[in-house]
């Protein structure tokens, strides 16, 4: 199992994640068609690389009515079928993290897949910000990962 | 122990796969009055529209039952003796279960309008419905939605996207009261006029004949008559209980659950739209009627019935659609009620609209209308409104302690530790 990882003290903002996906998915370097987005926050000086963090019991998953949304068993990743999406967006309603986008042209929504484990903004990245890792002790899956993001809900900041 | 699960839609399906992790040995009976193989209501007006195939409205495969092991019965339940633990079917043998499952949805009704019966006239609910409808959904064929809900809309949308003439006649002085506020319900009844649909409120549909054309003439109270090849009729729903007379069994607006989604006979459970279940904001149970509730529903029933002692964290309605060219979305309490806060967002663009409503600093609900980034910080909100987290500030600061919270979290696990974004 492996993932994406990120270090937010060394991205600097350049975007070429963006591009690189963009690219990967499109043939096209349009930031609007990348699957990971970097969010730059400049009155709290925070850059985050933000794409899909591939939930063990995604939401999205649960809740897409055309069973479009599957778990690659191979690479991990939580995958669109564009050939089944309809297009409801109530993927893009359920995911907590603000990670699946609308494909206007296609009218269908989409997502990072890993690149088929072949991550093209990991290979981009000029910082080494981005990194994909292999899973270790301190997380063990995509559960772990979850459960913590939502007890830093609950711990006033 | 024999479980049995009447549906094989959302509730029942999410049920019997809860109840599978668990118990992989305890035999399955399904049983359905519809198409065995599993298909997804909410994808019917996108193939009315095109946007999708008749082979992708099917949401399993055709060995479904046997890989989860279980058996499907095509029929329908037409009693349930309770005391015997035995459901009556209509054609088939009867059938005696340890454990229940309700799951059986709800159906359209008719308002009491004389000539609302007969040729030309229907619901948009069900496949078999959908499969009626397909044929009428010519060009240059004209067509009268009755109510303008979510549904409704959905099908007015899929009828002008095919070069149909529509009307949509609704009662109120508004559309879809129960997905949208005053404002959005504008935004959108702006780009239906815009998108040439002839939109009729405050219109009491009077009677319906049949002409000696094949047509239908409906009288409406403002004296403004019209002329239509077909109606599509949906101004309300039911839930399907019928088989339930004579148990006893609480019913209020549906089968009334508990936390457990356990029913007050014993060893009987209901889920989704045929189920009053908790909200996620305590008070009086509900019936939100959703695809999402019915899943999650379903998926408590699954696990309590094989014996886990989980229980449902309450129903958030959450709801959202594109159609007549604009994307609108609510979740939670999105309409203006006393002693919430409101707060719009006025940085964003003309035609682009978002609401949140805060209770005491704690997000309990929103609305969007315009384009899907919206829609995103909806979902964004949704774990804050579930967990009841109170944000800092104006709702303006939510993204940014969204970040914040995001940081932390990769400083804590982020650098040198495996995990992920
Ligand atoms: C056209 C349409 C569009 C929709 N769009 C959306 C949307 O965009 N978003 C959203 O959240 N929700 C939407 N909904 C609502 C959503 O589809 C329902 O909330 C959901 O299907 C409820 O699931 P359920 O399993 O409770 O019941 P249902 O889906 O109604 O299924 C009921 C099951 O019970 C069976 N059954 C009923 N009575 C009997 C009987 N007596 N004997 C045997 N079997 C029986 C039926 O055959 C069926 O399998 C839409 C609904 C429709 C009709
Ligand atoms: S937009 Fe597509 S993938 Fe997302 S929930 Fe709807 S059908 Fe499924």
């Amino acid at each position: 199992m492996r993932f994406i990882t990120m270090d937010i003290k060394k991205c600097v903002v350049c975007r070429n994640c963006e591009y690189a996906c963009s690219f990967q998915h499109t043939g096209d370097f349009n930031r609007a068609d990348s699957n990971i987005r970097v969010a730059y926050h400049d009155d709290i000086k925070i850059c985050l690389p933000q794409t899909c963090m591939h939930c063990e019991d995604a939401w999205c998953m649960e809740i897409c009515p055309a069973a479009a949304i599957t778990k690659n068993e191979e690479t991990g990743a939580v995958e669109i079928d564009s050939g089944r999406c309809a297009g409801c967006k109530m993927c893009i309603l359920a995911c907590p993290f603000g990670n699946i986008h609308f494909d206007k042209s296609n009218l269908i929504s989409r997502k990072c897949n890993l690149c088929k484990g072949e991550p093209q903004c990991v290979a981009a990245c000029i910082s080494g910000a981005l990194q994909y890792v292999t899973a270790g002790d301190s997380c063990r899956n995509n559960r772990e990962i979850f459960q913590r993001f939502m007890a830093t809900l609950h711990t006033p900041l | 122990m024999q479980l049995v699960i009447i549906g094989n839609s959302a509730a029942g399906l999410s049920a019997l796969e809860a109840f599978r992790k668990r118990d992989r040995t305890s035999p399955v009976t399904v049983i359905t009055k519809e198409s065995t193989i599993p298909y997804s209501r909410v994808l019917l007006p996108y193939y009315l529209r095109g946007k999708t195939t008749f082979k992708n409205l099917f949401i399993r495969s055709e060995d479904y039952y046997s890989q989860m092991g279980a058996t499907c019965i095509t029929d329908a339940v037409v009693k349930l003796l309770s005391e015997k633990q035995t459901l009556i079917l209509e054609n088939s043998a009867p059938v005696s279960y340890d454990r229940l499952l309700i799951a059986t949805g709800s159906s359209p009704v008719k308002p009491p309008i004389p000539g609302l019966e007969g040729k030309g006239i229907h619901h948009l609910w069900t496949l078999a419905d959908v499969e009626n409808l397909m044929p009428c959904f010519k060009k240059g064929k004209s067509v009268v939605v009755l109510g303008s809900g979510f549904v409704s809309l959905q099908g007015a949308w899929a009828a002008l996207s095919r070069g149909l003439d529509v009307t949509v006649v609704e009662l109120l002085s508004r559309i879809m009261p129960n997905a949208l506020d005053d404002h959005g319900a504008q935004i959108l009844t702006a780009s239906m006029k815009q998108s040439g649909v002839d939109l009729r409120i405050n219109t009491r549909t009077l009677k319906v004949e049949q002409t000696h054309d094949g047509k239908l003439k409906l009288y409406f109270n403002n004296g403004h008559d019209l002329v239509s090849d077909f109606i599509i009729v949906g101004t309300g729903v039911r839930p399907n209980i019928d088989f339930l007379e004579g148990t006893g069994i609480e019913v209020d607006n549906g089968v009334v659950v508990n936390h457990h989604m356990k029913t007050t006979l014993p060893h009987v459970y209901a889920a989704g739209d045929v189920a009053q279940v908790p909200s996620t904001f305590g008070g009086p149970c509900v019936i939100h009627a959703l695809w999402p509730t019915a899943l999650e529903t379903g998926r408590i029933a699954g696990a309590c019935m094989a014996g886990e002692n989980i229980s449902y964290e309450g129903s958030l309605n959450m709801n959202v659609t594109q159609m007549f060219g604009i994307t609108v979305a609510s979740m939670g309490k999105f309409m203006d009620v006393e002693g919430a806060e409101t707060w719009t967002d006025k940085t964003l663009s003309h035609g682009q609209y978002l609401k949140i409503l805060m209770k005491d600093g704690v997000p309990v609900g929103a609305t969007c209308a315009g384009g899907s980034e919206l829609v995103s910080t909806l979902g964004l909100l949704r774990p804050l409104i579930r967990e009841k987290i109170s944000i800092q500030g104006d709702p303006a600061a939510l993204k940014k302690m969204l970040a914040q919270n995001m940081t932390r979290y990769h400083q804590a696990y982020g650098k040198g530790a495996s995990c992920a974004l």
